[in-house]
């Protein structure tokens, strides 16, 4: 033990405060990095030698550059974004299709159905005018064109969101690669020397990430990698550097793309989605709402049926030639009239008797005739039932993506209060390591100064 | 816990974001001034508004049944109640040559009087409204009355109207169950056929046969009973129409009444939350903003 081990250990001190004032600068910088976790140097005390008989120490050293990570956060993290991306993605959708049953704000297909028949009620009293003929036919004109237009805007969407599997598909194929790639690099730069912090952080993030569009469970591996597999189904999506993934071919049945999964490692199957934004999707596209859309196919499709089975049995405007089919069609898509000149409007109910009402009495009746549901309500009833269960399901899905969000929000501020850069600490600790190095430098001019004076008692 | 910077502005983040969605929906209540604007806002009572809704547009329509069936009846009674004026002095015409008389310029004149009367008769009875000839049944766009016999072109179905929901009511009088009531199937108000009667009368007044003249005047006396059954039927239907127009604009108020309870905003109630609200998130933008400057570096 001698002067020159008092430098060293300066010298020691000069290099480790450096590197935890890169460590902490390292901090600052990524204060605002989403998914970095704050890192810091543990210290620890070097080995001892034996000087004179007394152990003694050789200074400070780096034991590791950690960061602070919690994998149970990141855990619920993954699957909280599961649902919150199922969620939001179900509330955005119906969100955009609620205007088309906005019946509350502005007149739509219901009050076209009342206006219809309201025609025909004018027509009982006049049954051979030819003003309230052509009212007949125009109110109808309005309620097929309100059925293609919310048809439409169903089809429209169920289309759209066909569509948007195609990015979301590729989006997820982007980040099961990266971190595939991310897999090899820590493994590689682990093997070498200590920890990835900054790879493993990216990589978390890219997890949430996924989780976010897909269901997923994943298991970190001691060589430093993760594996990743599909929550429905339970497919390998990365195995180590093997990466799987997700493709669409076009089903001819239904004209919309069916989802397969190609595993890590290979191996093809067909897969149902069920959570995430992909599983939303696919339910929105597949149930919600060709869900709607089949009560207004019905709706329609029983308005063609019950008002051709009352038209045609009348006569039309000489009283002499019976009665066709009032519409065509039997979907709210090709719903159409049937008929297109007043005279063909069969307002008589009797041969020969032009100003008969009784079969326009008949129409004008089935407003309030238990016509859907199995005979238990009238078609604006059923009708308003649609508007209202729309209603409810986005309220129920908005008020489940606030709590989503809220849960959500609730976790990242726990993540943050454990991995977040806080700057006041940060800065607190510049000054601490700043102090540090200085003290250190100090010790090596003091070393010096008697190291002069050791010269100079030779001199 | 241990709190960083980026944490209280996340938090910030996100109740600025809450304040200013509660502001929002206040904002569109009072703009809007009605509580439910889509279905989402709330369905159980989106069902109940457009339930009402259809019910209300159904009542307009009633009101319009109503309304075009009270026009109706009120020309079917002018129309009958001119008939009643012409069987009146056709009786009195009658009355003056009872008992016959020799004088052939008297029959004479009696006979064109009668004439004169008969054809008002068939003009009342061939009367318009719009182009539907009220008298004529569902044959109603040709006259239904001509001079000969069988005098009836018109047919006698009952025209009905729907004047509240599943409830009709007979608008038209079939012509010939008041001007030829023997032939007509259903006899509601009487069997003489007058038109008949009139041209038995002059021919009987034409013969200066005393007996047929005598027949002939009881006869207007009944078809005149006839013509007053059919005004009394007409006179409780409009007493009916009335009726049902009261209920259905008491239903209507009714229902009006619940649709704005349900739906229009209470201001005052509003004013207040709205500045309740205005308050807080004044309140937090402001401590978020003098939080946020916060910083050790301040005093390094």
């Amino acid at each position: 033990m001698g002067l020159s081990t008092a430098m060293e250990i300066g010298k020691n001190g000069l290099n480790i405060y450096r590197v935890a004032t890169e460590v902490t600068s390292e901090n600052i910088a990524n204060v605002n990095t989403p998914g970095y976790s704050r890192q810091r140097v543990i210290l620890e005390t070097s080995p001892p030698t034996t000087a004179n008989g007394f152990p003694i120490g050789t200074g400070v050293r780096i034991a590791a550059v950690e960061r602070y990570y919690d994998s149970l956060l990141q855990q619920q993290l993954v699957n909280a974004q599961t649902t919150q991306g199922y969620d939001t993605t179900k509330s955005t959708v119906l969100q955009q299709i609620e205007p088309t049953f906005n019946e509350v704000g502005s007149d739509g297909l219901g009050a076209a159905i009342s206006n219809y028949f309201g025609a025909w009620q004018d027509l009982t009293l006049n049954p051979a005018g030819s003003a309230e003929r052509q009212a007949v036919l125009s109110r109808a004109q309005i309620l097929t064109d309100n059925f293609h237009s919310v048809s439409k805007a169903l089809t429209d969407t169920i289309s759209i969101q066909n569509d948007t599997l195609v990015p979301l598909t590729e989006d997820i194929n982007a980040t099961l690669n990266n971190i595939a790639q991310l897999n090899g690099q820590i493994k590689t730069t682990e093997l070498v020397n200590g920890n990835a912090n900054e790879l493993r952080d990216q990589r978390d993030q890219l997890v949430r990430d996924l989780s976010q569009q897909i269901g997923i469970t994943y298991k970190e591996n001691s060589d430093g990698t993760t594996d990743i597999s599909y929550a429905d189904g339970g497919a390998a999506l990365v195995t180590d550097t093997a990466v799987g993934s997700f493709s669409l071919t076009n089903n001819v049945g239904t004209g919309l793309y069916n989802v397969f999964v190609t595993q890590a490692g290979g191996g093809t199957a067909l897969v149902t989605p069920k959570t995430g934004q992909l599983g939303a999707i696919l339910e929105l596209r597949d149930t919600i709402i060709p869900g709607y859309l089949s009560k207004v196919d019905d709706l329609a499709n029983s308005m063609v049926s019950e008002v051709n089975a009352i038209h045609s049995t009348g006569f039309q405007q000489d009283a002499i030639t019976a009665g066709t089919n009032f519409f065509s069609g039997t979907t709210a898509k090709d719903i159409a009239l049937n008929i297109s000149t007043t005279n063909q409007v069969a307002a008589s109910g009797v041969a020969g008797l032009v100003g008969d009402s009784s079969n326009t009495l008949k129409l004008a009746q089935l407003q309030n005739k238990l016509t859907m549901s199995a005979g238990t309500t009238t078609f604006n009833s059923y009708y308003d039932s649609l508007v209202s269960q729309v209603g409810l399901d986005v309220q129920s899905s908005k008020n489940t993506e606030a709590q989503d969000i809220a849960f959500t929000k609730q976790l990242t501020t726990l993540r943050e209060s454990n991995s977040g850069v806080s700057l006041d600490e940060e800065l607190t600790n510049l000054i601490k390591y700043q102090r540090s190095y200085q003290a250190s430098s100090k010790l090596i001019t003091t070393a010096t100064e008697m190291m002069d004076i050791v010269i100079g008692i030779i001199r | 816990m241990r709190v960083t910077a980026n944490m209280s502005a996340e938090t910030s983040l996100y109740n600025i974001q809450q304040g200013r969605a509660k502001l929002d929906r206040l904002q569109e209540l009072t703009s809007s001034g009605v509580i439910v604007n889509t279905p989402s806002d709330d369905p159980i009572n989106t069902r109940l508004l457009l339930d009402i809704s259809d019910k209300l547009r159904a009542g307009d329509q009633y009101t319009s049944n109503i309304q075009k069936s009270i026009t109706w009846q009120q020309f079917t009674n002018a129309a009958l109640t001119g008939m009643s004026d012409i069987m009146a002095l056709a009786k009195k015409q009658v009355g003056t040559i009872n008992s016959g008389s020799s004088d052939a310029t008297v029959r004479q004149n009696a006979v064109l009087q009668l004439q004169a009367l008969k054809q008002q008769l068939l003009d009342m009875g061939n009367m318009q409204l719009g182009d539907q000839y009220i008298f004529g049944g569902a044959i109603n766009s040709t006259q239904p009355f001509s001079a000969t016999a069988p005098y009836y072109a018109g047919d006698e179905t009952a025209l009905n109207v729907e004047i509240s929901s599943n409830t009709t009511l007979q608008m038209n009088v079939p012509g010939n169950q008041v001007l030829t009531a023997d032939t007509a199937t259903s006899q509601p108000y009487g069997t003489t056929n007058i038109l008949q009667a009139f041209d038995d009368l002059i021919t009987a007044v034409n013969a200066n046969d005393v007996a047929g003249i005598q027949a002939g005047s009881l006869a207007l006396a009944a078809g005149a009973k006839q013509i007053q059954n059919a005004q009394s039927d007409v006179v409780s239907r409009l007493t009916r129409l009335d009726n049902a127009g009261k209920m259905n604009g008491n239903i209507r108020n009714t229902l009006e009444t619940v649709y704005s309870n349900t739906q229009n905003v209470d201001y005052a109630k509003l004013a207040v939350q709205l500045n309740q609200q205005k308050l807080a998130y004044e309140s937090s933008l402001s401590a978020t903003a003098k939080l946020s400057q916060m910083s050790l570096l301040d005093y390094l």
